[in-house]
């Protein structure tokens, strides 16, 4: 017992240290950042905090739906930035938990790419700021796939048996399906859903793996030879091994944006303005987006951006922009299907 | 006396050999250039120079511990000392309340991570360590009082009475006989309701505020953006530390036989 | 018995009286009503329905009550039979080494779960540590590709909660009267006799609570078979968190928790009524 106790004890204590040593409100206010772990690097952070004077306090959420249930509980106080995923800043909006932005303050807006405007989530621009977006692509290993890939129908290949890896996430793979069968990601026809999950189905003997987690350190040591996956995940396996191939499926791209805004009681929504503004300055925002590993959503910045990421954190200019689509809130009953034909198809999986 | 038999020895140690082979595992590859495990890049310390770098890491280790702490000793003294009096006390629907307090561990994280949150924000409690400390405190109690519950069922009771009949004080039975003989049971709990704190990723999130981040917060919510090693080289530390901390409290105990 | 002991008593049991009055029941029937409400966009409306009870009996879900409990029960036999001796074994040894093993147990909590999990991922993948020790060895001669499968979510399960078993029979096999056991072999009982008539019984309430600690959280856990499995087996607390974080539905999510409170609840009861026949 006095073993675990001093253990306990010496941890409790170097933990009151570096607690101490951590923080101290910065002399201009705090800015509370609510957003997943690892979205900035620290320098750009620790440079905001020293040409401001704002002390930065992230605070991290491992869902959105996490994050709306949180600013709700809130009521739209407590955060002062946050940044999440398209769909889910479409109902904070509508739930009044997001106040407008005052562009006067944020003059550098017009660094921001404009296919990454003017969305679903906030046809007006009138209350986000695109940061990074995810592209859905095909990963694969030249050296062990024979065929050549070049859109999703080509993942149902014989050859690819038990070697392929998806994510788990029902829209961006029911999707999938969908685009197989040339419908949209957004179709609400529980037919439309229903058949493409049967056209899933058949995938199953391809499946060795659903996982969100880790899926490209399997890409890279060989479990799987081709995989679907977060574009994070996508720029990680490239930078490790430049020899996998990325595809942009030909049955159309999907799509989605991380954006920040303002929440309608932020304690200091003037701090948050201040750091809007400096994440859209060209040089930094590109160090924040090689950091990141998701697109690039400021035009501004892609000059930046170094040669050996600009290929798969930019979109290839030859890219249609009318075959892109994102990936939007659809009925309850279109979700239950999707989640009916999901749940089928991986319990097919073994 | 115990005895010795060297046969007794092989299985423990085997098992003891696969707890701490993928530990190792991990230690090694805190020291890998690469952020991928997939691929070894060659040595380096780039992981732990970014973790002395991140304050808050280092900051959410110490709310951790301090969660961990406080709440898994909250726990013991609640459940502990509900265990003994439970047989004699006469409040009503106690035994119905018994089996209440076990319930947590069989509610899925997710949810109570929820309904935590919508019933603290019913009362208006402010977010933050005391919700932390509150939530992890209900779902602590139960590993102590099973543990307790166990322990007493086993309990020598005329050991106490021996005690008490030989002149000491209900304080003094309780404090010289009781409370030793139940020791083992509540440290077990205590580390087993430590260590689902200081693992707890689902509840915390769902019911800290503004200002308090634990570690395994920072670890989960880094899905978006793809596990950091510097984790790793964080881990490596602990497990270093604590081993260090008990090597020497052995060497202090040695010592301290040795000139006593 | 005095009315001041029952007061004592009393005192003694009112903090967790009180806490768990407050703390848990209040949250559990919020629950429990939410579990009765109707699904609403991203949240639910205040109208009462049946409609979540009745969805738990759609083949989909039904099936994933089963493969739980099925994956839990596997589970607990696996962690009894590997961690009722390792309890019991060490807790038998003499002080020094016996306290050694049981830190030995603990130290590795400091370390994050995703992390040890991560760890086997390394041994088990393709090629990796696993791998390359059997190809030494000769005994196979390709990648076995054990990662993803069904066993390697079961050497997950039982790595995360064999802890849970190996304290609780460790903790009251350490105060076993080994003369008891002494006397018995004394008696001419057999071995296997001693210990079925001596040990187990006297250990039984450690492996008790070992079962109980290991059955009701595995029911609930997934990110094993998420992480080591593939996310092929689906579970019911992954469902759960499916419909809550992904499908908003949130009331359905409350009334798969009931439904899985109540069978977890069930079995163990039954757990516990038969091994106490026992």
């Amino acid at each position: 017992m006095k073993k675990l106790a001093l253990v306990l004890a010496s941890l409790m204590l170097a933990g009151s240290l570096t607690a101490c040593g951590g923080s101290g409100a910065g002399k201009n206010g705090t800015l509370n950042l609510f957003t997943w772990e690892g979205m900035f690097p620290e320098e750009v952070l620790a440079e905001f905090e020293e040409t401001t004077g704002i002390d930065i306090n992230y605070v991290n959420f491992d869902y959105d739906e996490t994050m709306l249930m949180k600013l709700q509980a809130a009521e739209g106080g407590d955060y002062d930035l946050v940044i999440a995923d398209d769909y889910i800043i479409e109902t904070a909006i509508a739930e009044g938990l997001v106040q407008p932005l005052d562009k006067a303050k944020i003059p550098s807006i017009g660094n921001v790419n404009p296919l990454y405007q003017g969305q679903f989530y906030d046809p007006t621009d009138a209350y986000t700021v695109p940061y990074g977006a995810g592209v859905q692509t095909i990963v694969y290993n030249p050296a062990n796939v024979d065929a050549e890939i070049k859109g999703y129908a080509d993942l149902w290949d014989a050859g690819l048996a038990d070697s392929v890896g998806i994510i788990s996430n029902y829209r961006v793979i029911g999707g999938m399906a969908l685009k197989v069968l040339g419908k949209s990601y957004n179709t609400t026809e529980t037919a439309d859903i229903t058949a493409a999950g049967e056209k899933l189905n058949e995938l199953a003997p391809n499946i060795r793996l659903i996982k969100d987690d880790y899926i490209q350190d399997d890409l890279i040591s060989g479990e799987i030879d081709a995989a679907v996956m977060y574009t994070s995940q996508v720029t990680m396996a490239k930078m490790t091994d430049p020899s996998l191939e990325i595809v942009y499926p030909e049955e159309g791209i999907g799509f989605g944006i991380m954006a920040m805004f303002v929440p309608s009681k932020a304690p200091n929504a003037d701090a948050a303005h201040k750091f809007i503004e400096f994440i859209l300055d060209p040089e930094r925002g590109a160090k924040c987006y090689e950091y990141l590993g998701y697109y690039c959503t400021a035009t501004a910045s892609e000059e930046y951006i170094a040669e050996e990421y600009r290929g798969f954190l930019t979109l290839p200019a030859e890219l249609d922009r009318e075959d892109m689509e994102m990936i939007q809130n659809i009925t309850p009953e279109a979700d239950d299907a999707h989640i009916a034909a999901w749940n089928a198809f991986k319990g097919l999986c073994e | 006396m115990k005895k010795l038999r060297k046969r007794a020895l092989i299985y423990p140690i085997v098992m003891t050999v696969l707890t701490y082979l993928p530990i190792l595992v991990v230690a090694v590859y805190s020291f890998n250039e690469s952020k991928l495990s997939s691929k070894w890049d060659g040595f380096s310390l780039k992981w732990y120079a970014e973790l002395f770098r991140d304050d808050s890491i280092l900051e959410a280790l110490g709310n951790s511990v301090f969660l961990g702490v406080t709440s898994s000793v909250l726990a013991a003294v609640i459940a502990t000392s509900a265990a003994l009096g439970m047989a004699k006390s006469k409040l009503p629907l106690r035994h119905w309340v018994e089996k209440l307090a076990l319930l947590p561990l069989i509610i899925p994280e997710i949810v109570l991570g929820m309904v935590f949150l919508a019933f603290f924000s019913l009362l208006g409690l402010p977010f933050g360590m005391l919700t932390l400390i509150i939530a992890h405190t209900a779902f602590c109690i139960p590993y102590i009082y099973t543990e307790v519950a166990a322990a007493l069922e086993n309990l020598d009771l005329s050991a106490v009475e021996a005690a008490r009949d030989l002149g000491a004080g209900r304080l003094t039975a309780f404090f010289t006989v009781t409370l030793p003989m139940l020791s083992p049971a509540v440290i077990s709990g205590m580390f087993l309701s430590f260590a689902m704190s200081f693992d707890d990723v689902i509840i915390s999130i769902f019911v800290t505020g503004v200002s308090v981040n634990t570690l395994p917060i920072k670890v989960y919510t880094q899905i978006k953006t793809g596990l950091s090693p510097k984790i790793n080289a964080l881990c490596t530390i602990m497990l270093a530390v604590s081993v260090l901390c008990l090597a020497i409290a052995g060497i202090i105990k040695k010592i301290h036989r040795k000139y006593s | 018995m005095t009315r001041k002991n029952q007061r004592t008593a009393t005192l003694a049991v009112l903090p967790m009286y009180l806490f768990s009055l407050v703390f848990v029941a209040g949250p559990l029937v919020y629950m429990l009503v939410l579990s009765f409400m109707t699904r609403d966009g991203f949240g639910f409306t205040n109208a009462f329905t049946l409609e979540n009870y009745r969805s738990i009996f759609n083949e989909v879900y039904f099936a994933t009550f089963l493969e739980s409990l099925k994956l839990a029960g596997i589970s607990t036999a696996a962690v009894i039979l590997f961690g009722y001796p390792f309890g019991l074994g060490a807790a038998l040894l003499p002080d020094r080494y016996a306290h050694f093993f049981r830190t030995a147990q603990m130290i590795p909590y400091f370390v994050n779960s995703l992390l040890r999990l991560c760890g086997w991922i390394i041994i088990f993948r393709a090629n990796g540590l696993l791998d390359k020790a059997l190809m030494a060895l000769g005994i196979t001669e390709e990648p076995l590709k054990f990662l993803y499968t069904y066993p390697a979510v079961v050497v997950g399960m039982i790595y995360v909660l064999l802890p849970f078993m190996f304290l609780s029979v460790y903790q009251v096999a350490e105060k076993l009267d080994l003369t008891l056991v002494e006397a018995a072999r004394d008696l001419g009982a057999g071995k296997i006799r001693a210990f079925l008539t001596v040990t187990l019984p006297l250990t039984l309430p450690g492996l008790k609570t070992g079962i109980i600690l290991t059955f009701i959280p595995s029911m609930g856990l997934f990110f094993i078979a998420s992480i080591l499995g593939g996310n092929k087996v689906v579970l019911i607390g992954s469902l759960i968190e499916e419909q809550l974080m992904r499908a908003h539905n949130q009331p359905f999510a409350a009334a798969l928790s009931v439904a899985l409170m109540l069978l977890t609840g069930v079995v163990c009861g039954l757990l516990m009524k038969k091994k106490r026949g026992a």
